[in-house]
Parts: structure tokens; sequence; C-alpha cells
């Protein structure tokens, strides 16, 4: 048997939230498609929940801070976390900002114990991060055999270390993961595992609400109900890992150096020079048919320094993953190097109008690039072509998606992927290129389920779609804003439609049909009335405009959600 | 006057000899990408030739671009959709457009970094929907554009204020930066299929004029288009 190995989890509880806060006391929210995705503590209070939609959170919390996703900002703050717990454990693997996963066996040896271990970090962590906003921050350590077990304990840890107002680190014992495990909603597999969420509806539905009962069943059950999920499900229950951490280095399959023979000074060059690695990288695996989920990038500077991080994808890395990881590491590695040159220099005011970048690595050219695979799985789930590989067009696209999220960051690059909905907005979600799983191919899933919902707005669909309604007035012949009664009909017909300063005339219309969404759930529940309305308008040059427009009305107001364009 | 552009006219088109004359060896590149049927009759060359912008303009612009694209994608050309803010992704589903072929990009707007975006996008990408920012240079546009005929891509340039009237509706008193080839100016007539609060948007009937400096005689049609 193998002997069970020690993870360590270290969480920052909503991380982007707590980043984007001008101060540690203001309730701030992060949204993405309209709904909150990180609150800060103090909004917690107000009882704003993630999941909740704007106006909602805005309703509990007047004064609440909205700010927009953005995960550049969270990753740039997190790597001052990642530098104070990189001083005291050697090899750390930041699998997304907030979240550290490192082996725990050894660090906890050298520091006496699972629980001092993780006091001491941190404690290091409260010190040396100088940031007046993290002050409200809550951080927990969990400590278990397994990846799940762990980010579990981990998140327990963050809770009861802000109701008890001390850390507290949340320690499973060892060997007995599994029965830690079993009480376990099986709701936390969403949570933590990302498993989707029609996959933890349909076990709850079987009767199955503890991963104790997931657990009971045979793994070759659930392998003919579910197929690899249901072996990945089974796995995930009885806390076993499927592919442990190494904690002793052991020798690589395949790595790739590059050495430069005078030290390199330009970023732009040394990324380009990853890219080719990359390419290289993935392709060798490709070939092998097995895919790399565990990387190491290095770089050594001229003057012997080295940076070494783990990077971790349980899909597999592709190769702009690969790029951006060694981005990210690369920009934090060189901001680290300048921040000791100053403090150990005191004669560096003087830098103050130089190009800090320019700086860092004139003084630190790097002579060495290295990609290691730490772990590499069976390529299970992603061949694309019958006949072997795409096409060439294929190829360019991709390489030219891989420059263009260079040049703008993943996230300014994004592909579309079914979901579903009745909303115009939701049936397509936007997902980043470097995160899609497979580019140029609908899997024969996606074209089945990409069929409208009951309730959704009939053919054809709005070309214009805006992300954050716009307020306008709807008004009857009398000028009084248009209402629906409980049995959905409209008060008057639509006379006039004011946008700004814009009064449009009502034509015709169709309507209202009312949605009434989700209402089990009081966070997430909608309940809004749609109207098409045909509208004109003279404009400036005597022309006749017409515009057909989707207008919503929800919580008393009204707003246009598309418009026919 | 008129004979200059006469003269204009042979000179482009010994030009467009010599350039199928080079293709011509280079049999894997596909002059033309194909267009569905519903709006061939639109284009002069019945398809969109590589290398040259069209223009969408009007308050139909967004969906005329879409269904242009429809044919291309779905025979395997990748379409970046650079710059245009809420486009519907229901409605470009419905034009027949390949989303699994479909890039979503948001540069920045200013000139400098929108015109090396869309420079990287043709690069890989064989068609290309655009909203150009209002203050795109005049010679970043043309580097675009020398790009655009080299590398020997499509890009369609749609209007992104639907709302804001005064610029949309006085398309032709704008300052262009590019130059089209083909201009396609919608102007949607009426809409069928709604009654006082019966029915649903079915229809509409379109006035579209075809106009640009590859169209030897403006015309004008009106069609009825599903969106």
């Amino acid at each position: 048997m193998r002997t069970p190995k020690r993870l360590a989890v270290l969480r920052c509880l909503d991380w982007s939230a707590v980043v984007a806060a001008k101060n540690s006391t203001t309730p701030c929210a992060v949204i993405h498609a309209q709904r909150v995705i990180s609150r800060t503590p103090a909004a917690m209070r107000y009882g704003v929940q993630v999941g909740m939609r704007r106006r909602h959170a805005q309703a509990l919390c007047p004064d609440i801070e909205i700010v927009a996703h953005q995960p550049s900002r969270d990753r740039t703050a997190f790597d001052a976390v990642v530098r104070v717990v990189n001083e005291l454990v050697p090899l750390i693997e930041v699998s997304e900002p907030g979240l550290i996963v490192f082996a725990a066996r050894g660090p906890s040896r050298y520091m006496g114990g699972d629980g001092p271990m993780a006091s001491k970090i941190v404690e290091a962590l409260k010190t040396s991060v100088a940031d007046s906003r993290l002050a409200a921050l809550l951080v927990g350590v969990g400590v278990a055999d397994s990846r799940l077990a762990a980010q579990i304990a981990s998140h327990a840890s963050a809770m009861a270390s802000s109701s008890a107002n001390l850390f507290v680190p949340y320690v499973v014992e060892p060997d007995k993961t599994n029965e830690w495990l079993a009480p376990q909603s099986v709701r936390v597999l969403g949570e933590f595992a990302s498993i989707n969420r029609e996959t933890i509806s349909l076990l709850e539905r079987l009767g199955l609400n503890t991963l104790h009962d997931v657990c009971a069943l045979s793994e070759s059950v659930l392998a003919g109900r579910f197929g690899e999920l249901g072996v990945e499900l089974h796995r995930l229950s009885r806390g076993d890992e499927q592919y442990p951490l190494a904690v002793v280095p052991h020798p690589p399959e395949h790595l790739c150096i590059e050495k430069f023979d005078e030290p390199v000074s330009d970023q732009q060059i040394i990324i380009n020079s990853v890219q080719r690695m990359a390419v290289a990288f993935t392709e060798y695996y490709s070939v092998h048919g097995s895919v790399c989920v565990r990387i190491v990038i290095s770089f050594e500077s001229e003057s012997g320094k080295r940076s070494e991080r783990l990077w971790y994808r349980p899909q597999g890395l592709t190769t702009s993953a690969i790029i951006e990881n060694a981005k990210w590491q690369l920009e934090a590695w060189l901001a680290s190097q300048l921040a000791g040159d100053i403090s150990g220099d005191p004669e560096s005011h003087a830098l103050e109008n130089y190009a800090l970048e320019n700086y860092a690595l004139e003084n630190h050219g790097l002579v060495r690039v290295q990609l290691i695979a730490d772990e590499v799985r069976t390529d299970t789930a992603q061949q694309l072509r019958l006949w072997g590989g795409s096409t060439q067009t294929d190829e360019t696209a991709t390489q030219a998606i891989g420059r263009l999220s260079e040049l703008l960051g993943s996230s300014a690059v994004q592909v579309a992927k079914w979901q579903g909905g009745r909303d115009v907005l939701d049936s397509y979600e936007l997902v980043s290129a470097t995160h899609a799983q497979t580019i140029g191919s609908a899997s024969s899933h996606e074209q089945i389920s990409a069929q409208k919902w009951r309730g959704a707005l009939p053919n054809p669909s709005p070309s214009v779609v805006y992300s954050e309604p716009i307020q306008v007035q709807i008004n009857d012949q009398f000028g009084k804003l248009l209402s629906v009664s409980a049995r959905h009909e409209l008060s008057a017909s639509p006379v006039s439609v004011i946008i700004g300063s814009t009064h449009y005339k009502v034509n015709s219309w169709a309507g209202p049909w009312p949605v009434e969404e989700r209402w089990w759930d009081s966070a997430r529940s909608r309940r809004l009335v749609r109207l098409q309305l045909v509208c004109e308008k003279i404009t400036a040059d005597s022309a006749l405009q017409i515009l057909a427009m989707l207008a919503i009305l929800e919580h008393g107001e009204w707003t246009v959600a598309a418009i026919y364009s | 006057m008129q004979l200059d552009t006469k003269q204009r006219i042979t000179e482009l088109s010994i030009k467009e000899l010599l350039v199928t004359q080079q293709l011509n060896t280079k049999p894997q590149v596909v002059e033309r990408l194909a267009v569905a049927d519903d709006v061939r009759e639109l284009l002069p060359d019945s398809g969109l030739v590589r290398g040259r912008i069209v223009r969408c303009s009007g308050d139909a612009g967004l969906s005329l671009a879409l269904s242009l694209c429809s044919l291309a994608t779905q025979q395997g050309s990748w379409l970046g959709v650079v710059g245009v803010e809420h486009l519907g992704l229901l409605a470009a589903v419905e034009h027949g457009v390949a989303l699994e072929r479909t890039v979503l990009v948001h540069p920045p707007k200013t000139s400098r970094e929108w015109s090396i975006t869309v420079a990287a996008a043709i690069e890989g990408l064989d068609l290309l929907i655009v909203a150009v920012p209002e203050r795109l240079s005049v010679n970043d546009a043309r580097r675009v554009q020398t790009r655009l005929q080299s590398r020997r891509a499509v890009m369609i340039i749609v209007d992104n204020t639907v709302l804001s009237q005064s610029r949309s509706m006085n398309g032709s008193n704008e300052a262009q930066q590019f130059l089209a080839d083909v201009v396609l100016d919608t102007k949607t007539k009426s809409w069928s299929g709604v009654d006082k609060g019966a029915g649903y948007l079915q229809h509409r009937d379109v006035r579209i004029r075809v106009s640009g400096r590859r169209v030897a005689r403006e015309r004008n049609y009106l069609v009825t288009r599903s969106c």
C-alpha cells in the first residue's frame, strides 16, 4: 500500500474582494457576469453571499463598493503572500490567487508538527505583509491526506479563525481522512473539486447526500453510471489522491533547457523563448498521448539567483497556459529582486525616475530557462480529430490566439461556451481562451445540449446584448410609468420610451412575457417581465429611425437589455 | 475625371490579375470566402474577397455582418470579433456562425494598441468583425490595411453605437479612417410579427445600399431578413 501523503492548503478567504477593497473595513463585492463572486468580511456581515445578483447585494448593503472582476489584480497582489510562504516552504504550488498547496510532511517535521507549522506561516504572513487592506483578511490552513480534504479543512479553519478572532489551524489526523470526509455533504465536491452543478444535483436526487453514501457504492457501479467522472467521484469521496505530490524530486521525464550565451535582459525575448520551449514541450507529450499537469518553471540569473515555481492544472497545461504562468512568475521574481536591491542599497533612491523593470533585468540578466515536467498523465478525453491533428487554419488560428492573449492578457481574449438559460445574456458563457479546453471543436455533447430553454425568447435573437442593462422609462399615453400587475397584465399600452434624453414613440409591442426563476432559492431567485418594443424616432436630419428592443421590468425598474440591430 | 477613374480601374484589374497569377502557384490559398445565399447578391464579387474591407453600417449592420461570416466559419475559417462590445452570441448562432471557431477580443481603445491587436489577429484569423475606435489615427489604419492585404484576411467594420444616433445615423459624415472596398449601408424600414401585445418579432424589411470603391454603380436593395 502507498503511504498517504500529507498535503497542506493555505487559503486566503475571498482574496479578490479583499484586494479590491479600498481599505479593510469597507464592504466590497467583486462582480462577474452580474453575480457576486467574492466579498469582504465587512460585506459578509450584511448578509452578502457569493452567487447573489448585484442588485440583491446592493439592496442588502447600500454602501457596498462594487468592483469588476480582474484576475491580473488578484494575481499581482498575491505574489506578496507567495513570497512569504516560499521563504518557509521550498516548493509550493499556486493553484489560483488566494490558494497555495504544498507537501506538509517536510515542513511539519522541521517546525514541530502540523499545527505549529501552520501557525508559524500565518504569523509570518501577518508580520511581513505590510498592506493595510489585508488586515481583515481571513487566512485558513488545513492539513489532510488528500487535496479535497485539505481544501475543506482550510475553509473550516478560516471560518473558525474569524469567529474566534485568532488563528486556528485545522488538522485532519493522518489516515483519518476517509472517516473525516464521510459525513461531508456532496456539495463540497462542487465547491472545492470543481465538479459541475448538474452532477451534484443529480447525486442529491439519487439520494446520495454525503460523501459516505457515494463511497459506499462500489466504484464499478459509479463508473457504469457516470463513466470516468464516476471513478473520479469515488476517488474524491474516499479521500485518495490520483497523483500524489512528490516530496522527493524524481528524475524528470522530459525537460527543456534554454541557455543564453549572454545574459538576456529583455523580458519579451525571454517570453518568446519560453513560448518556443512550451510548444516543443506540449508537442512532445501529445505525441506520446499524454499531457503534463504539473510543471516546474525555473529561471536562473547571471548572479546565480534562481526562481523555481510549481504550476498545476488538473486539465493539463496547454502551451498558452505555460506561457502565462511563466510570465506571471518572471514578473513577480523581477519585482522581488528589485525590492531586495532597493532595501540592500541605500543609494538606490536615485532610481525613482528609472524604469524599474529594466533596472532589475539589467542587473539580473537571465542565463538559463528550464521547463521540467513534474507530473504527467495519459491524455484521456482531448482527442480532437479523427484524421490526426487539426487543419492548417486551426493551427495558425491557435497561434494567433496565443499571441493575442499574450498581448492583452488572457481575460481579454475569450471564446464562447454554451451554458443554457432563459436570459439572452446567460445562454453563452465567455471563458478566457487560455482556459478553454478544446478550442476549435464543438463537442458532440455541446451540440446536443445547445437548444433553447423553455421560456426563452423566440427567434430571432437580438444581436446587441448589454451586459449592463440601460435604464429607461416606458410611459403610457398620460405620461405615467408603465407597470405590470400580479397577473402579468400591462397597466396600459406603452406609448413612449425615454432613453437618457431621447424620446421614442412606440409603434407596436409584444408581451409581456413573465419569467420566474429559482423561486426556491432566496439568493438567486429572479422575477421579471419582458417586452419587445418597436419604436421610432425622427432624427435631426428628419429621417425616420426604427428600432426594435427588448425591455425588462425587474424590481420595479425598466431597462433595455438588448437591441435587435 | 472620368478618364482618370477608368485608368485606375484598368490598373487595378491588372494588379488583380497579377495577384491571381501569383496565387495560382500556391493552390492551397482560397481567394474568396464563401457567403450564404441570401447575402451573396449584395456583394460585387459574390463572395468575400480576401484582403478587402467591407463596412456594414446602419441599424442592421451587425446582423448583416454576422450573416456574411456564417458560411465561411462553417467551412473552417476562423472569425475574430475585435472590440465589438455587447455582441449577442445567440444571434450569432442563429445566423449560422460556428462559435467554436470564433474568438472575442477586447483590445484597449487607444489607437496604437488597437491596431497592434488587429494586426496580431490578422496574422492567424481569416475573418474579422471589428469596431473601429473613434481616435484611430489614419497612419495606424493604413498599416492595418496593408497587413490585411498581405495576409489575405477579410475585415468587416461595424458601428458599435446603436443608441447614440448622432454617429451611426450620419455615417457618411464621420471621419472614416479605413477606405472600405464595399460599403453596405442598412436601414430598417419596418418590423413585422408584433401587433399591440400579440405575436413576436419575426421579420424586418431592410433597405441596403451597396457602394464603395469596388462597386461600379451604387445599388439599392430592399430585403426581408429574419433578423
